[in-house]
């Protein structure tokens, strides 16, 4: 045993045992139904966005990779809606929070974050960035977002789900 | 004269033999920190390598699977963070399950946290989470003929589309149990369940000499030495022989 590799074994047979129970919550910073019923005062019923042919493509384009799921959940009234998202930031899900209205980024929240590392991108001074925030050609932000040192990856990661509320916005409308 | 050119063909030689002995090694520090340094464009991030011997080089317990859910056309069997739905992997760091219920042309399997909701061909539709799900823990799953019933510590709910989800009776619901697989079953499946490593991790561990143990990293150590050595020897007989040339 003292001739393995201890210290990456301790921490992989923890991760790996910690997974396997369900145990790897992460940091909850605001429990997604709470989120939403902040954002509308009450929880309305979720509306449902299937991802066609054509919606899938262009969400895999924006992400990197292919959707993992074929429909998304979200909440709406007259003016605004509300997206959350999971995305992998380096090897865990980051869940976050969007509002949406007249096409723009009103509101966003890391909600869950389950990374060792990059909590910084849960920082009002980073998300303000988002805020006003739409959807340019190709699918892209209209602006730069500044990266943190050490949190690229969940950088990433943020800007990539803020492109996709936007588009499934947008989608949700057609 | 003669003691330097004796020095200038010593070293080459050395410089030679030391290249040529550590070649293979520098090649992997050379690789493996190219990898992880594009992990990202490579795809690496969130991948794992799944063999039996280098789960138990680890020493990463690896849990046979014991039992299988099954439902009227699908079958799931689990283990070590890992399910095989129908005979396919289904992704990695999976919950436990708790059951498995079809109803009409889905079929959802329930842990206690989540609900995952599958096409009949085996897409994922969606994964429901806690805040998606009527109650929480979800203590079992079945199907009735109004559709899929949940047992929660809230009460017992039922959807049709497992998206909205309303109180419901207990009577005449089918509740997912398991099945023990046989000892063959097992071993038939326990190869294709074996736990992961992270691409990542291993990468860092052959990179840095952690993969071998205690006395791994010592190794690098005296790779970087070695390696050290060489740029020291290489710019000198690279230099020497050009500033003698220079002063004559």
């Amino acid at each position: 045993m003292s001739w393995r590799p201890s210290c990456s074994l301790a921490l992989l047979t923890l991760a790996l045992g910690a997974a396997a129970a369900g145990l790897a919550h992460g940091d909850v910073y605001q429990e997604p139904d709470a989120f939403v019923a902040e954002v509308f005062g009450s929880k309305p019923a979720p509306k449902v966005l299937w991802l066609t042919r054509d919606i899938q493509a262009q969400a895999a384009a924006i992400l990197g990779h292919p959707p993992a799921q074929l429909r998304q959940r979200y909440w709406s009234d007259s003016h605004k809606s509300a997206w959350i998202l999971e995305e992998i930031g380096k090897e865990e899900l980051i869940t976050a929070g969007f509002v949406v209205v007249d096409g723009r980024i009103v509101h966003v929240r890391v909600l869950v974050y389950r990374e060792s590392r990059g909590q910084e991108v849960r920082y009002p001074s980073f998300l303000k960035q988002f805020r006003e925030a739409k959807l340019a050609r190709d699918n892209t932000l209209d602006r730069r977002i500044d990266g943190i040192a050490g949190a690229t990856l969940s950088v990433g990661a943020m800007e990539r789900m803020a492109r996709l509320a936007l588009f499934f916005d947008w989608m949700s409308h057609r | 004269m003669l003691l330097r050119l004796f020095l200038l063909r010593l070293l080459r030689r050395w410089h030679a033999r030391v290249g040529f002995a550590a070649m293979l090694f520098f090649l992997i520090l050379a690789v493996t920190g190219l990898m992880l340094n594009h992990g990202e464009g490579l795809g690496l991030d969130g991948r794992s390598v799944h063999a039996e011997w280098l789960a138990r080089w680890y020493g990463i317990k690896s849990e046979p699977p014991r039992q299988v859910f099954r439902s009227g056309h699908h079958g799931l069997i689990a283990a070590n963070g890992r399910w095989l739905l129908d005979g396919k992997i289904s992704g990695e760091k999976l919950p436990q399950p708790v059951g498995l219920a079809e109803f009409a042309d889905i079929f959802v399997v329930a842990s206690d946290a989540a609900l995952y909701v599958y096409r009949e061909n085996g897409e994922l539709i969606e994964k429901l989470g806690p805040g998606a799900l009527p109650g929480s823990p979800v203590r079992a799953i079945g199907s009735s003929a109004r559709g899929i019933v949940l047992r929660t510590a809230s009460g017992i709910f039922a959807s049709a589309d497992a998206l909205s989800w309303r109180p419901a009776r207990q009577r005449s619901v089918h509740w997912s149990a398991p099945a023990a697989l046989s000892t063959s079953e097992r071993q038939a499946y326990e190869e294709a369940l074996t736990p992961g490593v992270s691409v990542q991790q291993l990468l860092l561990d052959l990179h840095s000499g952690r993969f071998a143990g205690r006395y791994g990293p010592l190794v690098v150590d005296l790779l970087a030495l070695l390696l050290a050595i060489l740029s020291l020897t290489g710019a000198w007989l690279f230099l020497v022989p050009r500033m003698h040339r220079g002063r004559h």
